[in-house]
């Protein structure tokens, strides 16, 4: 099977976004052949080059989303369509919010416009620079129902807007489209929404390949974070009497900040830009054959976006579990009277409150020990932190000795993995006997993986995905309240038959939920279901590149239920395992209505995109060839 | 308190009787039994603040309903039979509060969400405000931020202001780089004046000044434009630079070979050592190349102004109509100036006593090619590349055909070919040729300029093409690193 894997900024350069979770992907499924489609965000990104390709990436084709790009002139009929679309374009941007489905049947149908148009003027970026797109934007503007913040565009926001929308749309000008190259896949695979699924939309649009788009970050969400951070860091002097959510605006807004480097655009620009982002991301959703998002959080962004619940399915993203394996196996449950925090030492992990917090653990139980492990500060923001938090433990906790005549130290220990006393990451957790996560602001909690990986009982902030990641094996509290974490540490540290239970759930949960082998068995799965379910429909050729009659079965093309009626015929998810077997799913009820936790519930998906009702024998004869 | 006048029908709502449904409502209930009028006054002036609040959720109803119970008599009732409850009477006010540049800068609810989310609340945070999820709450407080029309201008202004002075970005000490041409030129020049005399010696010496001064020129003027504000958006054609190279050596030599050619020559191209002969034909004109050479300056500045002033109407334009009313004006004002500052130069370089052929008409022709050349370059600048390689194509190759005439006008019966040239050298001087084609051309580029630099388009090219890269829209956010790249 061929596969088209769309990334922007991401995969085969070596600081691309993701690039682990692709290059994983991509070694972990030899038998099928991939086709890497690059966008690229910057100069340097591009200056430094590529990582290694394994043998199953067959070609990469790479495209800039940066620098000027050549424009060519275009003729005078072929630029009087261009105003038409871009100016159909502009007005559903500009049209503001609207719930019915006719203004995203205008973005698409003028999406496609725009791209019939570069493929057949051979590229349109000069067009979309040019005064006529910044015309047919001020003429949406100024329209009738236009919001006020659209209305109170100026001219940069005019310019700028135009520039981002020349960017965002550059794809649209590549020559990836044809026969022999993203025509030719039979499935495409788009590791981020949003500029990077443009290409699938386009060859999904023009070949008819199915997309699956994988969304670990919410496209549409870093956008705006994006565009907070460029705001002068406004957002870091939010929270300026909380010394938590201080830290963690200026995380926040320091991470959009580096990514964008974008100066601070004015409100209607932000508007159309976000209205924009907003209308391709449901555009995206809407084409996509099968999303898969990366946690609860990301599923819930994207449902918010207008995605069908029943093209939704969560595929978690997985760690290397072999380097933890030794220690989760082992017998030794670690020093029964130490706590273990792991991670990067940033505000955003809130170690005042852990420090706190400990403060009260050392009240119940005098021998407990706290050791910090964490990766080497970045910037001077995060090492000022830590000095910050070396200092509080210093304040809080005296140093002490086991008698008169021993040397003492801190009970809270402040170590850098890779030193000498934490030489790797599964020693760090094998040392101690419960595992904390303290953090006020966090996505997919990658410690407290790693800490069920070596079959430590975890004590967790109740943030970001941390309750869907642990579910049950491990304690949560919540975040901010150093009495609840304390406490919830004191229970485990009595309780050590506890502790070892807690661990080995929280391992075998770990080892089903998140490894890399379950997130590639996941993805291999999903790539034969969908190109078993939605074929590429290729004329097929013989050897003279002659059309070969009755090459497809008749069935192939008709409409509808051509197999054997099932007899269940009840809910989504009985459909769908019906339509794995080849019995051909029926489902009489609306695939709106249909559960969002069943996997297969692509069937309900596929039967809502025009009707078609795909060769179900050929489709599979294909995925295995 | 059964009945409340801003509730609707339809909206769900917490059981009504007359016990409360939590320790809130109940003192809610008895608050209003005993304080009944203030707690109704009060509910009405609530009423009328928050007639701003669109959230059709029902959860905002239910706030609106149990906040607008902490009138003063309710709370100090709350406070009698319930435990004190930390926390204001309007909790969303206050989260607006905390995060109320978030709610000022938002422009839809979803980014309050996406803020609120990198600051940690999560669904149950705002569970805590009564409301089902983030963009619920996010949607309230969209709802309730202070948006006017004033304020989207006073930011509209603000971003004009950022953008008039970012507006183009020139390394420090341009505008002594842009003398550099002028000033070598005039040492170059200067140099060849104490060597007098006839013998080779002394030619070789002028040949070697002459040479080493082109080839400095050539380099500073290149510094120049490369570096200054004159920067061009993207390389020319090999063609338009074989123009542009004619185009200049045409100013220097032109004039005296079409001088010798119409008088039958070309004769003593080689003077008696062997080199070029310092008054002969082939001279080349060195008050051209003054000329030339010191307009670098003023163009330079001439274009920094422009591009100023231009960011500057950028920004305070509402329209692209307006915009291109405001900076067309400006750009034939800097125009002017500049061809003030080229006629200043003209007259100084015609006092000055310089080697080579001087007439008045060949520094006139010097002077319409530096407007020329300034008009194309600023075409280029601003993106447009197709108007100033067609106009100089069009001059050079009048002057082409003008010197050809005059050759094939020698051959046998074709004498009448010679006839306009030699008419328009009788009329006005050898060098009304070039300053007439150049004027021409000038012309046009400046009518080409008045509609090319109106388009707010152009300035944007000029904008973003000097900076490196373009901005990335996605972020390395706290939830886009699967895989563990820590």
């Amino acid at each position: 099977m061929r596969i088209g894997l769309l990334t922007e900024g991401g995969y085969p350069y070596v600081d691309g976004e993701a690039r682990l979770w692709c290059d994983r992907l991509v070694r972990g499924l030899g038998q099928h052949e991939f086709d890497v489609y690059a966008l690229s965000r910057s100069e340097r990104q591009e200056a430094r080059g590529w990582v290694e390709l394994p043998a199953q990436v067959r070609r990469v084709r790479s495209a800039s989303l940066w620098g000027a790009g050549g424009g060519l002139g275009l003729g005078r009929r072929v630029r009087r369509r261009f105003v038409e679309c871009f100016g159909e374009l502009a007005g559903v941007v500009c049209a503001g919010a609207d719930d019915s489905g006719q203004l995203a049947d205008r973005f698409g149908s003028a999406l496609y416009g725009l791209a019939e148009l570069a493929r057949e003027s051979g590229g349109l970026i000069g067009a979309l620079r040019s005064e006529a797109a910044v015309r047919a934007l001020e003429s949406a503007c100024r329209a009738p129902g236009a919001p006020r913040a659209v209305r109170a565009a100026r001219v940069p926001d005019l310019l700028a807007v135009a520039a981002e929308l020349e960017r965002v749309l550059r794809p649209l000008s590549l020559d990836w489209y044809g026969d022999d190259e993203l025509g030719a896949v039979d499935l495409c695979h788009a590791t981020a929404g949003g500029g990077a699924a443009l290409p699938g939309l386009l060859a999904k649009h023009f070949a008819g390949v199915p997309l699956l788009v994988t969304e670990y970050g919410v496209q549409l969400r870093a956008h705006y974070l994006a565009g907070a951070g460029a705001g002068a860091g406004s957002a870091g002097v939010l929270g300026a009497g909380a010394a938590g959510a201080a830290g963690a605006g200026s995380g926040a807004a320091g991470s959009g900040a580096r990514a964008g480097g974008e100066p601070g655009l004015g409100a209607p620009a932000r508007a159309l830009l976000a209205a924009f982002h907003g209308r391709l991301a449901t555009e995206v959703y809407g084409r996509a054959t099968v999303i898969t998002p990366g946690n609860a959080h990301a599923r819930r962004w994207q449902e918010r976006c207008g995605a069908d619940r029943a093209k939704l399915r969560t595929v978690y993203p997985g760690l290397p579990a072999g380097r933890f394996g030794e220690v989760g196996e082992r017998e030794d449950a670690g020093e029964p009277q130490t706590l273990i925090w792991v991670g990067r030492v940033e505000p955003a992990k809130d170690l005042i409150s852990l420090l706190h917090a400990f403060a009260e653990v050392r009240k119940e139980e005098p021998k407990a020990r706290l050791r910090i492990a964490g990766a080497l500060a970045e910037g001077p923001e995060e090492a000022a932190y830590l000095d910050h938090c070396r200092a509080l433990a210093a304040q809080l906790f005296p140093d002490e000795a086991d008698g008169a005549h021993a040397v003492g130290d801190n009970p809270v220990s402040f170590e850098e993995i890779g030193g000498p006393e934490v030489p790797d990451l599964p020693d760090a957790y094998a040392a101690g006997g419960v595992v904390v996560l303290s953090s006020v602001v966090e996505g997919f909690p990658i410690s407290v993986i790693e800490a069920m990986l070596c079959g430590r009982a975890t004590v967790s902030t109740d943030v970001g995905a941390v309750v869907e990641v642990i579910g049950g094996t491990g304690l949560v509290v919540p975040p901010r309240n150093p009495r609840a974490l304390a406490q919830a540490c004191v229970a485990l540290l009595r309780d050590p038959e506890r502790r070892a239970r807690l661990g080995a759930a929280a391992r075998a949960r770990a080892l089903e939920l998140f490894t890399v082998e379950q997130n590639i068995a996941a993805f291999n799965g999903i790539y034969l279901e969908i190109v078993s379910h939605c074929p590429v429909r290729r004329e097929a050729l013989n050897e003279a590149g002659e059309p070969v009659p009755f090459a497809h079965p008749a069935e192939a093309y008709v409409p509808g239920r051509w197999a054997a009626r099932g007899g269940t015929g009840a809910g989504g998810g009985e459909s769908g395992v019906s339509g794995l077997s080849g019995a051909g799913g029926v489902s009489d009820v609306p695939a709106s209505t249909a559960t969002p936790a069943p996997a297969p519930s692509w069937a309900a998906a596929a039967r809502q995109q025009g009707g078609k009702r795909p060769g179900l024998g050929l489709g599979l004869r294909e995925a295995l060839s | 308190m059964t009945a409340r006048p801003e509730r609707s029908v339809d909206v769900p709502r917490a059981p009504e009787g007359a016990e409360g449904w939590d320790a809130r409502s109940e003192g809610l209930v008895t608050g209003a039994e005993v304080g009944g009028a203030p707690a109704e006054a009060a509910t009405s002036r609530r009423t009328t603040e928050a007639a701003s609040e669109r959230t059709p959720t029902a959860a905002s109803g239910r706030t609106s309903t149990a906040t607008s119970g902490h009138t003063p008599a309710a709370a100090s009732e709350c406070t009698s039979t319930t435990t004190p409850r930390r926390g204001p009477a309007d909790p969303v006010k206050a989260l607006m509060h905390r995060h109320r540049d978030l709610c000022e800068r938002a422009v839809d609810p979803l980014e309050i969400a996406a803020g609120l989310e990198a600051h940690g609340v999560t669904d149950r945070t705002a569970a805590r405000f009564r409301h089902r999820d983030v963009f619920a709450l996010a949607e309230e407080m969209y709802a309730r931020a202070p948006q006017d029309s004033a304020e989207w201008d006073a930011l509209a202004d603000a971003t004009g202001d950022v953008r008039g002075e970012t507006g183009a970005q020139v390394p420090r000490g341009w505008a002594v780089l842009a003398l550099l041409p002028g000033a070598t030129c005039a040492l170059a020049v200067a140099g060849l004046g104490p060597i007098g005399g006839l013998g080779p010696a002394a030619g070789h010496a002028r040949l070697a000044v002459a040479l080493g001064g082109a080839l400095a020129v050539a380099a500073a003027g290149w510094a120049a434009l490369r570096y200054g504000p004159l920067r061009a958006a993207r390389p020319a054609g090999r063609l338009t630079r074989a123009w542009v190279c004619w185009l200049l050596a045409y100013a220097l030599l032109g004039d005296g070979l079409l001088r010798a050619a119409l008088a039958g020559g070309p004769d003593d191209l080689v003077g008696p050592d062997g080199l070029i002969a310092a008054n002969g034909p082939a001279a080349p004109s060195a008050a051209a190349a003054l000329v030339l050479a010191g307009a670098v300056a003023p163009a330079l500045w001439c274009a920094r102004l422009f591009a100023v002033r231009a960011g500057g109407r950028l920004g305070a334009s509402r329209g692209l109509a307006e915009f291109a009313a405001s900076v067309r004006p400006l750009l034939i004002a800097v125009f002017a100036l500049y061809a003030c500052a080229v006629g200043a130069l003209l007259i100084g370089v015609g006092a000055l006593p310089v080697p080579g052929p001087d007439a008045a008409l060949t520094l006139t022709g010097a002077g319409a090619l530096a407007a020329l050349l300034w008009l194309g370059r600023m075409l280029r600048t601003h993106g447009s590349r197709r108007a100033p390689a067609l106009v100089y194509a069009t001059v050079g190759a009048a002057q082409v055909a003008a010197v050809a005439l005059v050759f094939a006008g020698r051959l046998p019966g074709c004498g009448f070919l010679a006839a306009p040239v030699e008419r328009l050298a009788e009329a006005g001087g050898t060098g009304a040729v070039a300053a007439l084609a150049c004027a021409a051309g000038t012309v046009v580029l400046l009518v080409r300029a008045i509609r090319v630099l109106g388009r707010a388009s152009a300035h944007a090219t000029a904008h973003d093409l000097g900076g490196t890269s373009a901005p990335g829209s996605g972020g390395t956010s706290a939830h886009a690193t699967p895989g563990g790249a820590r």
